[in-house]
């Protein structure tokens, strides 16, 4: 990174100076706001044009105040979007943002870090952005608590005065891994406790891009991406795994893998029958990939798991073919291998609407269950 | 997990090379017929290794080349298609983090931006007077 103008560094980052001002006192360049704003565009499937438009907004945008909540997680989500081990490019989105809250990461604990929280929404009332991860119990608020407060509440007064809400991860999004069967927890989504524009970044964990991606989309156009029915930025989550897959050919030939050590296999062929779900699977793994653009679960060779859609993990089995699945909306895309590219698009939109509406009737039992309970 | 593993099959063309090379083609045409300016971001297209290395000997080397060192190093390179330019930047561990061709006279990251040159002028006054402030007192002294 450009250093030539170190010794103007100011003393402390001022929040009310533009991000423009504020990097160029630390000797980084406006070349560095277009190559970062290349990198964004790219991510974001924007036109490399929008390039320039995403560097001015960003060089004219103050340092967003961001109010991080962990609740029902692994911590998985933030292991993703802290994963680059040396200074980039890519880094430079923490550049942008002042992390006033995140107990895992930050120095402060116990009533000093709550401190941190109720300060930063003080200082910036309505201007604020929360990220979640974790689903959020509703059986019993004792079953998760953070300085004594549930997650519930927490999650409440938290967002009550936030410009906007991002749920990171599949917990955050859909109840992820909390919210599987029996879903002992009653967990539930972020969306359905808050009215607050809430946009959904849903994977297991999400892709890096994808969080730094939306949190770099809302500084520089101020104002929310387009959404998908799930309220996924179309950017990420706009077409299925299998759309932009490289084994797609295979698919379209019929080749298929039939087990994970057969001829199929080493010869790369489509892994639909060893239980990739990929077509069913709206995420930009295929394209974006993971660990900085290497590979990703399919080109390693292993069926893609679905983890961003909604109950992935009650969908019968990560080495079951769709064909084979347990509900009978799966065994739609069975066709798909059959008949072809068309015919197989129309069995995943198919298979979406009706597992989307079959998860959401197991959703309201479960939440009939957890009110009869309490 | 089922042992045994997959190799990454991405030694195929697909055709994707060919595709590309005829949309260079036309925006070419439109930069010289109105100055029309475009690009292509070569991450969102699912090329295999074997495409990639089709293009990039299909569009072969022109005359200039520039690195830069912006978090990261960056690679412009012009083709040997005047006005048809390969932009590469790099992050951490020098991975790939975004990459098109654009289609222009300068890719635009070659320019200084205006701040950058009002700080730079700025700067070299602040040193100029600096230096001449450390003579002065080398001379009294």
């Amino acid at each position: 990174m450009a250093d030539k103008n170190r010794k103007h560094r100011p003393q402390a980052l001022k929040t009310q100076q533009t991000l423009g001002d504020m990097l160029a006192e630390r000797g980084v360049s406006r070349r560095s706001f277009l190559k970062f704003a290349a990198y964004t565009a790219s991510i974001l499937a924007l036109p490399p044009t929008a390039a320039t438009a995403i560097a001015n907004g960003l060089a004219a945008a103050r340092r967003q105040s961001v109010i991080w909540l962990s609740f029902q997680e692994c911590t998985g989500c933030t292991e993703s979007i802290t994963r680059a081990s040396s200074p980039s490019i890519e880094d430079l989105i923490f550049d942008f943002i002042s992390l006033d809250y995140h107990h895992t990461l930050q120095n402060a604990s116990g009533h000093l870090a709550e401190a941190a929280r109720e300060q930063a929404m003080e200082e910036n009332r309505g201007d604020y952005l929360v990220v979640v991860d974790g689903s959020i119990p509703l059986k019993n608020d004792g079953y998760s608590t953070i300085a004594g407060i549930s997650n519930r509440q927490m999650l409440e007064e938290t967002v009550a005065h936030a410009k906007a809400v991002i749920a990171v991860g599949s917990c955050a999004t859909f109840g992820g891994i909390p919210g599987a069967n029996p879903n002992p927890t009653g967990a539930v989504a972020i969306s359905e406790l808050t009215d607050k524009p809430v946009i959904n970044l849903s994977g297991c964990p999400p892709i890096p891009e994808a969080m730094t991606g939306t949190i770099a989309y809302l500084l520089s156009f101020a104002g929310i991406p387009e959404l998908d029915h799930l309220g996924r930025p179309k950017a990420f989550y706009g077409e299925a795994i299998h759309d932009r897959c490289y084994r797609r050919p295979f698919y379209e030939k019929g080749q298929f893998a039939k087990s994970f050590d057969d001829e199929g296999a080493r010869q790369g062929w489509c892994l639909y029958e060893v239980g990739c779900k990929g077509p069913v699977t709206y995420n930009a793994c295929a394209t974006l990939k993971w660990n900085g653009g290497v590979s990703f679960p399919i080109q390693s060779g292993h069926g893609c798991l679905g983890c961003s859609e909604p109950g992935f993990w009650d969908l019968g089995g990560f080495y079951k073919p769709l064909s084979a699945a347990k509900d009978d909306a799966l065994k739609y895309a069975a066709g798909a291998a059959v008949v072809g590219a068309a015919a197989g698009a129309a069995a995943s939109m198919a298979v979406r609407a009706k597992r989307n509406k079959l998860l959401k009737a197991a959703q309201a039992a479960v939440s009939d269950s957890g009110k009869e309970e309490n | 997990m089922p042992g045994g593993g997959a190799p990454c099959q991405t030694n195929r063309l697909t055709g994707m090379s060919r595709a590309i090379l005829a949309e260079v083609a036309r925006m070419l045409e439109a930069l010289a017929a109105d100055g029309t300016t475009a690009s292509i971001d070569l991450r969102s297209l699912p090329m295999t290794d074997a495409d990639r290395e089709q293009l990039e000997a299909s569009l072969g080397r022109g005359e200039v080349v520039a690195e830069l060192e912006i978090a990261g190093r960056s690679t412009v390179r012009e083709t040997a298609y005047a006005g048809a330019w390969w932009i590469c930047h790099r992050g951490a561990n020098d991975r790939v983090s975004s990459e098109e061709i654009a289609v222009c006279p300068v890719p635009e990251i070659l320019a200084s931006h205006p701040a950058d040159i009002e700080s730079a002028a700025l700067r070299l006054k602040e040193d100029l007077l600096e230096n001449h402030s450390s003579q002065a007192e080398a001379s009294n002294g």
